[in-house]
């Protein structure tokens, strides 16, 4: 992998994320060695399964369904690490009327070394449905995802990163059409450092995108999160919030960026990105943007950075909370925000338990 | 049950306790009083355990035990209550999630057994309707939105639910109306005054004393418990101010 071209952290865009493991992963081989048990969502509705393992379909632990596997329509070529998947991958793509699908679930394993996977989704006028992604193992996971939303459809993605190290890049570049609703929750809450870029063009009236989700880091661990919505048309909506939670000497970073262009007029944009230290030598990078080019537009946007608050730890502690638990109490309900929008419950259930897990691992520890 | 030796205490090295004693027997009902900046909160947070208060000499023991030498979740595992003048709010952790959480830890820590969510649900609601507290107010994240008297009805409740053994209440009749005094006091009545229970009452007003009769009253003036009496020395300060008593 000698050919392998990284982004320098000189560039604006990439100036908070640390890509020198990567060349060492990439010369790895994989080890093979798979998790212990594969986290499947038990659901009310069940959908498509998959099941890569090191980038490749494993097709007796999965049930396609609706979604086909093989070439990938060329994906685009500038993004930095996106332009590294190829072109064999999975689609999905839903007719106008088709039937509710269930929920789809894709497993990621990276066993070690580096693996790369286009996926393609789109959904035609009125179709919809809903995706959890769940990456889990160690190595180097990258993947683009190219999605187009028509007239009406919705989408609902969420993505667990459970990597427990190594990296993980996820690419997405995303088209929602007029009345379309585009929804992407991501929570890492894994022992991986992650990097997501995000590029959403509102392309048609009255569409709708909300990108965010949990950062939760500690150790010396790196999440980088760069986001942009355009809003390319009238009526509008997006909303982009973000929950950051470092501890130790670890960092968690997000742009978000939100353009409206000339003619976006009723445009709707608001940006929450907030930003929890558990410990003073944590980072958080917070970088909200706009940039507005139409008159009557509403936009608002926060970004705060705090420690946890030392008059409500005291009030646990005085109900009998131990330390420890009062902290993950605390900083639960600060990352329950973010996750708590995911629509379906068994889904939201079990970000949240996730995102439990990771905290009272570190209770644990400490 | 409750035993303050010589109690010195700082915040940000300024003495504020300057020598305070005081003997709480279990089955009484102790009142302290006194002006503002007399100390009568910094008791209260230095009973509780709260971080930046500094003991800087005296003892306190509480059932034998040294209380200073506990962390503040050891001191509630161990039956003691803090009612707070100014109740936090907790966005995102419901009142339910937040009190079960805490009964749970301190029947752990005592080495007894978690509560199941049935028992716990029975409880609470008993605890809630007994002071006039909807169960969806219960559903609703700590103290968020709720008015000063429902902030300090719901420290009421969760005394019931959490049954201590000695409960301090900082001025816990401080924003209350009329109605929602009575049912305070008659929480705390029915809560607390028992054989085996006490309470350190600690307010600026007569008014709870009519409804909770303390058994003592302290004027705390300027760090120290400067005169004591029965509950008639409530009504001597109403009637005469804390000049002239406490000079």
């Amino acid at each position: 992998m000698s050919l392998l071209e990284l982004p320098s952290n000189r560039e604006e865009r990439w100036r908070w994320s640390d890509l020198s493991a990567l060349p060492e992963i990439a010369a790895r081989a994989p080890s093979g060695q798979m998790p212990e048990r594969l986290p499947w969502l038990d659901c009310a509705t069940p959908g498509p399964r998959l099941l890569f393992v090191d980038g490749r379909l494993v097709a007796d632990a999965s049930e396609p369904g609706d979604v086909a596997l093989g070439t990938v329509e060329a994906p685009v070529g500038e993004d930095a690490l996106g332009r590294l998947v190829g072109s064999e991958g999975w689609t999905l793509r839903l007719g106008s009327g088709h039937a509710p699908l269930g929920l789809v679930q894709v497993i990621h394993v990276s066993t070690g070394a580096a693996d790369h996977l286009p996926a393609r989704i789109e959904l035609d006028v009125d179709a919809q449905a809903s995706i959890v992604e769940t990456f889990l193992g160690d190595g180097w996971t990258n993947r683009l995802t190219r999605i187009t939303l028509f007239k009406g459809a919705r989408l609902m993605l969420s993505r667990r990163i459970l990597t427990a190290s190594g990296y993980v890049s996820l690419s997405d570049r995303v088209a929602v059409g007029e009345g379309a609703s585009f929804v992407l929750t991501t929570l890492a809450g894994g022992g991986a450092d992650t990097r997501f870029d995000g590029e959403v063009h509102l392309a048609g009236n009255a569409g709708f995108a909300e990108v965010g989700g949990a950062l939760l880091a500690r150790g010396r661990q790196r999440h980088d999160a760069n986001l942009v919505i355009r809003h390319e048309q009238p009526n509008g909506q997006s909303r982009q919030v973000w929950r950051s939670v470092a501890d130790d000497q670890a960092t968690c970073s997000v742009a978000a960026r939100v353009e409206v262009a000339r003619g976006a007029q009723k445009t709707d944009g608001e940006q929450s990105l907030k930003g929890l230290l558990l410990s003073r030598t944590a980072t958080i990078n917070a970088k909200p943007e706009l940039e507005i080019f139409a008159d009557d537009v509403k936009c608002a946007h926060g970004a705060t950075v705090g420690e946890l608050n030392r008059d409500a730890l005291f009030y646990l502690a005085s109900r009998g909370i131990a330390p420890a638990e009062a902290k993950a109490l605390l900083t639960a309900s600060f990352v329950a925000d973010a996750i708590e929008r995911i629509g379906e419950e068994d889904v939201r259930t079990a970000f949240l338990d996730d995102a439990n897990a990771w905290l009272a691992h570190g209770g644990a520890q400490s | 049950m409750l035993k303050i030796d010589n109690l010195h205490a700082t915040i940000a090295d300024k003495p504020i306790l300057k020598g305070l004693d005081l003997s709480v027997n279990a089955g009484e009902i102790h009142a302290i009083m006194g002006p503002n900046g007399a100390g009568k909160s910094t008791l209260g947070y230095v009973l509780g355990g709260r971080a930046g208060y500094e003991v800087t000499e005296g003892a306190v023991t509480f059932d034998g035990k040294d209380l200073l030498d506990m962390g503040a979740d050891e001191r509630a595992a161990a039956g003691l209550f803090l009612g707070f003048q100014y109740p936090v709010e907790i966005p995102g952790v419901s009142n339910v999630q937040f009190l079960r959480t805490a009964l749970n830890a301190q029947r752990r820590a005592r080495g007894d057994e978690e509560m199941s969510a049935g028992d716990f649900l029975r409880l609470s609601r008993a605890q809630a309707d007994a002071l006039g507290m909807s169960m969806d107010m219960m559903k609703r994240p700590v103290n968020v939105g709720f008015s000063g008297g429902e902030k300090k009805r719901n420290e009421m409740v969760q005394m019931g639910i959490l049954d201590p053994k000695l409960a301090i209440l900082d001025e816990t009749d401080s924003g209350l109306d009329i109605d929602a005094l009575r049912v305070v006091g008659d929480g705390i009545n029915r809560i607390m005054r028992k054989p085996d229970k006490a309470v350190l009452l600690i307010t600026h007003y007569q008014r709870l004393l009519e409804i909770v009769e303390p058994d003592f009253v302290h004027v705390l003036a300027a760090g120290r418990i400067v005169r004591s009496g029965g509950a008639e020395l409530a009504l001597e300060l109403e009637r005469e101010g804390y000049g002239a008593i406490a000079a």
